[in-house]
């Protein structure tokens, strides 16, 4: 896997710690580098965020020893403090920043392209395009980030890091590095002017040494009627396009390691052969932008140049992108056809695909503690009457936002942003706001994030209800470990930091629930919701339902009794299997009764307890 | 139209015309009452349903009604179906003491109980907050614990719906005109009920011309007093207009006026004071502190109420003329006022053949 490859790379490098929060699409990096800590003596941890993992690698690094510290994009907002000042400050040992974009957001709340940072930072910034340079460039990243004494930015993407693809390794070294920071060479980001001058100064370097990069090439004819300048995932698409189509003779294909800083002599050389140039990147126009500035510094001795890309809406502004997209490109641009698979084709293949596959909703697995809490929380809100919100955050719980949460969840932005959101929420009462607030957070996401939003709250007087899910686990992206687990990422026992002892710390009422008692999760919910004071802390206490499947069997055995089953009747109205919608259950159209599916069911039992006709039963199993 | 819960909600409940008389609840998982609201938990796509069905406010044709429970339409305009009225009055004092002026019901009830005529009666008590709802009774204590008015209408055939209930039970309900219409509505409904409405063999009316809505005006309540416990509530009868209210151990009256605007919406579209579709209805005596009017409907309720004079249990006298005229013309007045609100709103409630109505308003008021 890609990202296997990125973490071998590391290795291959002698990296000596490696930390990292987990996030989709980079968590296999920490935690395929996890597993080989013990062998390899590396230090390697799940950081309760991703700017102190960023802290803990530079302290590595400072110290002499090479560090990795990886993210998702979002990630890297997070941590874009430290790095733009530790830009200035420079680092010691080789220190690599992996950034694992999600196009299109498949698996995030939003679509960004982090490249940004590693302009508005001055850091180069490499893009691995084959699972070969994915640990090759890592490896190189180390050496070159030493070289410059700066850290070194590799943008992957989840087409790379997730997919498979044969590698070649190489010898694994076994450095013997003492930690040692040179008191005498202190690290300092101020004084930022000067700093930022040599700053520069370094990226000149860098931009020399990437032109000789053996990453960059160029395929095609010398004077190419199309130019195709392209990083990352964007090589192999247009590689396949352009094969598909037969226009190797027509179309120049630029590929770039490096898309920041740009290799200024390599890009213009090109650039001067050609008269339309077209840009196949993911996300953002980055690369399309800095080549048109690039440009613009050069144009007197180019000439007129016709730039194709997102601006022009050739390639589309938003979304991941693929070899069709590419390939739709270069058929509009050249004016052929592909002959290969004609359009009626895909048209017909995809609907023949709609019909074997039903469109779902995101949804809670069968058993989701968070199911229960959700419709624990739509009922207290519904009684309450006062049109009460819950504002969320990120984790499994996020999917509150939709049918399986039973659309509770109204706002969701970035971890911590639920207490965030509510402490501002908890305000507004003394403005007219007569609507109770409330937020959901997760046990990770209240080590990550949520921890401040919670001091200021009680600092400032806010009056919300936060709910803690505490599922024992950062389930969402894999089920890692977190201060609460009592884990760490190499499976060594670390103290627990309780979450009812720090809430009560912070001064917070705080009570413990079990989200599968719906009833005592309901009262203690609209318990909370009438108290007027200051911050109230509920923790759903319930284990995640995939977490729990693999240490142990089914807590009940679940069966539907279909003589008492009312079905569609008044009365009942499919509660199970048209509102509650756990996927354990199934409706039979041709009985007109409710039925669980054993494939599916964990055994948690609480259907049992929605069930108006006491027709599903649990047994201990 | 929908006649389920889609047509419940936006026929009753988004008008504000809920009477909160429970016929609803416990039926299903969709439907809950919390602290005097009505709420609806989840969304039912049903076309048809037992809430509409047994609601006292979904277009309920009064005429149709009466016709299938007593096998003539509506033509007792002024006070409904009657057998006879007598002023009565329980002889033990255990009843007198907590009840409303004779303490008729409750003396009424417990010689059901007693004598086996019912196993179980529904009634309604109120809880500190003065949260009324509906409690199962089987003894005398139970039936002693619910007496006294409320004035505030409460859920109480919820409980009936909820039950549990024994093989052979047996019972009876008291209840006022919106929950006895609910109780008519529910043996009439043509859906099949699996509620034990086929076990209520007796009915047991009270009067009403009103009811105060429990969110309202228990937020006026503590405005006014604070946190003190409320222990006593009632009205001077006319011409005072008061609401005695004892709270905190402290006596205060507030003239009726200030508590109109609480009066439940729904008691402005209502056109029965005496609870016509009873058994047997029990209100007070003009003027008379320590009685009861008792009107006899049905077979059961004659049954009923001879039982309890040749057993003592209560004392029965003649209803003077003047006070039947007096007591007639209070329930038109109200009929006419509910007709007047009924024209001005777009929904139906409550229906009644034009003929019926002609001759309700032409009824002459002093």
């Amino acid at each position: 896997m890609g990202n296997e490859a990125i973490a071998r790379g590391a290795l291959e490098a002698g990296v000596k710690v490696c930390a990292a929060y987990p996030g989709n699409p980079s968590s296999e990096i920490i935690g395929s580098l996890s597993s080989a800590a013990d062998a390899l003596d590396l230090h390697v941890e799940w950081s309760v965020n991703e700017k102190v993992a960023m802290e803990v690698v530079a302290a590595a690094s400072f110290a002499g020893l090479r560090g990795l510290c990886s993210m998702k994009q979002n990630g890297l907002n997070v941590a874009a403090d430290f790095l733009l000042n530790l830009n200035l400050s420079g680092t010691q040992a080789g220190l690599v920043v992996v950034v694992a974009d999600d196009p299109g957001g498949i698996s995030s709340t939003n679509e960004e392209d982090s490249r940004i940072f590693a302009k508005i930072g001055d850091l180069p910034l490499l893009e691995p395009a084959t699972f070969q340079e994915a640990k090759d460039m890592t490896r190189w990243a180390f050496s070159l980030s030493e070289d410059l004494g700066l850290p070194v930015m590799i943008r992957s993407v989840t087409r790379v890091s997730h997919a498979r693809g044969n590698v070649r390794l190489d010898a694994l070294p076994r450095p013997a590095t003492k930690a040692r920071f040179d008191i005498s060479r202190p690290r300092l980001a101020f004084p930022p002017f000067p700093n930022h001058k040599a700053l520069h100064q370094k990226l000149e370097r860098a931009k020399s040494i990437i032109e000789r990069s053996p990453y960059n090439f160029y395929r095609g004819p010398e004077k190419p009627e199309l130019l195709l300048m392209t990083s990352g995932s964007g090589w192999m698409y247009s590689l396949e396009a352009v094969m598909n189509l037969g226009v190797q003779d027509r179309v120049g294909l630029l590929k770039l390691s490096a898309t920041w800083p740009l290799p200024d002599t390599l890009v213009l050389k090109h650039l001067k052969q050609a008269e339309a140039i077209l840009f196949v990147e993911e996300v953002d126009p980055f690369l399309e932008n800095n080549v048109k500035e690039l440009f613009a510094q050069h144009c007197m001795d180019l000439g007129l140049k016709r730039f194709y890309g997102k601006a022009s809406g050739t390639i589309p502004s938003a979304g991941e992108i693929s070899p069709e997209i590419v390939s739709s490109a270069l058929q509009s641009l050249l004016k052929v056809s592909d002959t290969k698979r004609p359009e009626q084709y895909a048209k017909r293949a995809r609907e023949a695909a709609a019909e074997l596959v039903p469109a779902r909703a995101l949804g809670f697995c069968a058993g989701c503690p968070h199911r229960a809490t959700y419709w624990a929380i739509k009922k207290a809100l519904t009684l309450d009457g006062r049109e009460g919100f819950v504002l969320g955050d990120i984790g499994c719980y996020g999917l509150g936002m939709g049918p399986s949460g039973f659309f509770q969840m109204k706002t969701i932005h970035a971890m911590g942003s639920g207490a965030g959101l509510a402490a501002g929420f908890g305000q507004l009462e003394r403005f007219g706001l007569s609507q109770p607030v409330l937020a959901v957070c997760g046990d990770s996401t209240f080590y990550h994030a949520a921890m401040p939003a919670l001091v200021n709250a009680r600092y400032n007087g806010s009056n919300f209800v936060l709910l803690l899910l505490d599922n024992s686990a950062t389930a969402m992206t894999g089920f890692q470990p977190h201060p609460g687990t009592g884990r760490t990422a190499t499976g060594k026992e670390a103290p627990v930091l309780d979450l009812k002892v720090i809430c009560e710390a912070l001064g917070a009422k705080v009570e413990v629930t079990d989200p599968f008692d719906l009833a005592a999760a309901t009262d203690a919910m609209l318990k909370f919701l009438q108290d007027k004071e200051g911050v109230k802390v509920l923790i759903l206490r319930r284990e995640c339902a995939l977490v729990r499947s693999k240490k142990q069997k089914k807590l009940y055995r679940v069966e539907v009794n279909q003589e008492r089953c009312l079905g569609e009747m008044c009365g009942c109205n499919r509660l199970c299997t048209r509102v509650f919608k756990c996927p354990g259950l199934y409706w039979d159209r041709a009985t007109g009764k409710a039925g669980i599916d054993e494939a599916i069911c964990t055994g948690c039992g609480v259907c049992a307890e929605i069930c108006p006709a006491s027709a599903i039963r649990k047994e201990v199993a | 139209m929908n006649r389920g819960l889609k047509g419940l909600e936006s026929k009753v409940l988004d008008q504000g015309q809920c009477a909160a008389c429970g016929a609803c609840l416990s039926l299903c998982p969709y439907l809950r009452s919390w602290k005097g609201r009505t709420v609806k938990l989840h969304d039912c796509d049903l076309s048809e349903g037992r809430c509409f069905s047994f609601c006292p406010r979904t277009e309920v044709d009064l005429d149709a009604l009466h016709r299938s429970l007593f096998g003539k339409g509506y033509e007792d305009i002024e006070t409904g179906p009657m057998r006879r009225v007598v002023m009565a009055r329980a002889l033990a004092q255990e009843f007198k003491k907590n009840a409303q002026n004779g303490g008729v019901v409750s003396a009424l009830i417990d010689l059901a109980l007693e004598d086996g005529v019912i196993q179980a009666a529904i009634l309604t008590e109120r809880d500190a907050e003065l949260l009324p709802q509906g409690r199962i009774v089987k003894s005398r204590e139970e039936v002693l614990s619910c007496s006294g008015s409320s004035y505030v209408t409460g859920y109480t055939l919820e409980a009936l719906n909820r039950g549990p209930w024994q093989d052979e039970e047996r019972i009876g309900v008291v209840g006022l005109p919106c929950q006895v219409l609910a109780l008519a509505r529910m043996k009439a409904s043509a859906l099949e009920k699996r509620t034990p409405i086929d076990r209520v063999d007796l009915v047991v009316g009270l009067f009403c011309t009103w009811a105060l809505d429990y969110r309202p005006f228990t937020g006026f309540l503590k405005e006014r007093f604070g946190d003190k416990p409320i222990q006593k509530l009632d009205i001077t009868p006319p011409p005072e207009r008061l609401l005695n209210v004892t709270v905190g151990n402290e006596f205060h009256q507030i003239p009726l006026d200030e508590i109109r605007a609480f009066i439940r919406p729904s008691c402005q579209v209502c056109l029965d004071m005496t609870s016509e579709l009873s058994d047997i209805s029990v209100g007070t005596v003009e003027g008379e502190e320590g009685w009861n009017t008792v009107i006899v409907r049905t077979a059961r309720g004659e049954d009923l109420l001879r039982r309890a004079e040749s057993k003592g249990v209560l004392e029965t006298r003649g209803y003077p003329d003047d006070k039947w005229a007096h007591l007639k013309e209070a329930s038109i007045l109200k009929k006419q006022r509910g007709l007047n609100a009924l024209n001005d709103v777009q929904e139906k409630y409550v229906t009644l053949p034009q003929r019926v109505i002609d001759a309700i308003m032409k009824e002459v008021a002093p």
